[in-house]
């Protein structure tokens, strides 16, 4: 009977977690949701599995990956206070090259996927800002907490930064740059990145 | 026995010791920027001071830091304009120019090249050996065992820091999962009752505290660290029951060796993508340090 009703008791704390997941999210946590599920699906995809669809799978994924995400608040973030300095020129060619370094990241993070647990762990927004917590559940029984933190435009929103396990992904781009642009230029960087990208 | 007890009495001497900071500092920390939570959350005008703040107290650890390195050499300079007060309400937004000083630059980055060798031409492939031997869900117990027999650094770094739940819940852990858990090789803390156990170290407690990381260390071996965080890892030692429980030497370095072997085989990749995804590995991993340490004070 005590072993029913803590049962039950586990039961209903479950629902309520699941009911209050749901009636927390919003469109940020929406929009992630839709990009997550449709990258799990590319990767996932039986039919894209053999190493003759590389190419094919990768564009597929970064198609889902440019909706999601502004790649020049991410570069303008990521270059901070030498972003004023730069030429419209030089800031094409860097979110150019920056766009591809980061698709890169992400692309070799996601093809590693196989069957690893997402958690929604709510969202908050303040004005156009807004935060979506996840949680990744690896095989090897590790958590993983993930925050896309995102702007909205218009009616919706854009991913401006991911961290990873309290490391953000621009903060750790913007220490590296800007030691590199400090130690010698800008066209310098340009030049390390153009390298890296075709590594 | 007698290790136990001897475990306890340095317990409640760092208790004692810690005491008297740890309700001072309570006092002193400023309310409702770090509340539990929505920490991310705060008001722009809120933000805006606390960015000045910090500013000012970024230049005053930098010129700090200056003064250790010498003339000579240039360190990266901080300007307001990095931190962009028009770039959104989130407590991102002002740890993006968090510099951690590092004047033993030279020698950290000799140490990250031995790292990154010894990493390469010796843990790597003796993981992979090893967990091409021994099937994963296995090395996921050991690994298990030996974070539950670490237990003791969790719970009084807990107590110094007032998380007394938290305390309570490595507790339950150890006692559940040293029980129905088979020493430590299972979790059923976690999976069954959902007690995640609680990472706290003394880096951390000093953190907490008030504490500032200093200056960035790497250390040949251990890899990233700091001063603070050094002078934690040295305390937790003594709470680490390995340091007592084998009391020949080399037996007690070959355990913990083993212990390192098996969490790299468990991690192999991490470091490959981080080198892979960096313009300069090592600033990288010492942001990546810094950054996670800081999150992890934080909550």
């Amino acid at each position: 009977m005590g072993f029913k009703l803590f049962l039950s008791g586990i039961v209903f704390l479950f629902l309520s977690t699941v009911i209050q997941d749901q009636a927390l999210a919003g469109k940020p946590t929406d929009s992630i949701r839709k990009t997550t599920d449709k990258i799990i699906g590319i990767v996932s995809d039986p039919d894209l599995k053999e190493t003759d669809k590389r190419k094919e799978k990768d564009l597929l994924i970064r198609k889902a990956v440019d909706e999601i995400f502004d790649w020049r608040e991410m570069s303008r973030r990521t270059l901070a206070r030498h972003w004023r300095k730069r030429t419209e020129q030089e800031i094409k060619e860097f979110i150019d090259l920056f766009g591809k370094l980061l698709e890169r990241t992400y692309l070799d993070k996601v093809e590693g996927y196989s069957g690893e647990e997402v958690l929604y762990k709510g969202e908050a927004v303040d004005g156009d800002y807004g935060v979506v917590k996840i949680m990744i559940i690896t095989k090897k029984e590790t958590e993983i907490s993930v925050f896309y933190r995102m702007k909205k435009k218009g009616d919706d929103w854009f991913v401006y930064d991911i961290s990873v396990g309290g490391v953000s992904l621009i903060n750790n781009y913007r220490t590296q740059f800007n030691s590199i642009i400090v130690r010698s230029s800008f066209k310098k960087l340009m030049k390390k990145l153009k390298a890296k990208v075709e590594e | 026995m007698g290790n136990f007890s001897r475990i306890l009495i340095i317990a409640v001497c760092c208790m004692t010791m810690f005491a008297v900071p740890c309700s001072s500092a309570e006092k002193s920390s400023p309310s409702g920027y770090h509340q539990e939570g929505e920490d991310f959350l705060i008001p722009d005008v809120a933000l805006y001071e606390m960015m000045v703040e910090e500013y000012s107290q970024e230049t005053t650890s930098i010129r700090i830091s200056q003064s250790i390195v010498g003339p000579g050499k240039t360190l990266e300079p901080h300007d307001p304009d990095m931190m962009e007060p028009d770039s959104g309400p989130f407590l991102n937004e002002i740890e993006e120019m968090d510099l951690i000083a590092d004047p033993f630059e030279i020698v950290n980055r000799f140490f990250f090249h031995f790292n990154d060798k010894l990493y390469f031409w010796f843990l790597k492939p003796i993981g992979t050996g090893y967990g091409k031997v021994v099937p994963e869900p296995l090395r996921v117990s050991v690994r298990n065992f030996f974070s539950n027999l670490a237990m003791p650094i969790r719970a009084v770094n807990c107590i110094l820091q007032g998380k007394f739940k938290g305390f309570g819940i490595e507790i339950t852990r150890f006692v559940v999962n040293s029980t129905v858990g088979v020493a430590g090789f299972g979790d059923p803390a976690k999976q069954v009752y959902n007690l995640d156990p609680q990472d706290e170290d003394l880096g951390q407690t000093l953190g907490s505290y008030g504490l500032g990381p200093a200056f960035y260390i790497t250390w040949p071996v251990l890899g990233p660290s700091s001063l603070r965080d050094t002078i934690g890892m040295a305390g937790d030692t003594f709470l680490n029951p390995l340091t007592y429980g084998i009391e020949n030497i080399g037996y007690n370095f070959a355990v913990r060796g083993y212990d390192q072997v098996n969490r790299t085989s468990l991690k192999i990749g991490d470091y490959e993508s981080l080198k892979k995804s960096a313009l300069d590995p090592y600033v990288s991993l010492r942001d990546a340090y810094h950054q996670y340490r800081k999150s992890k004070i934080k909550k």
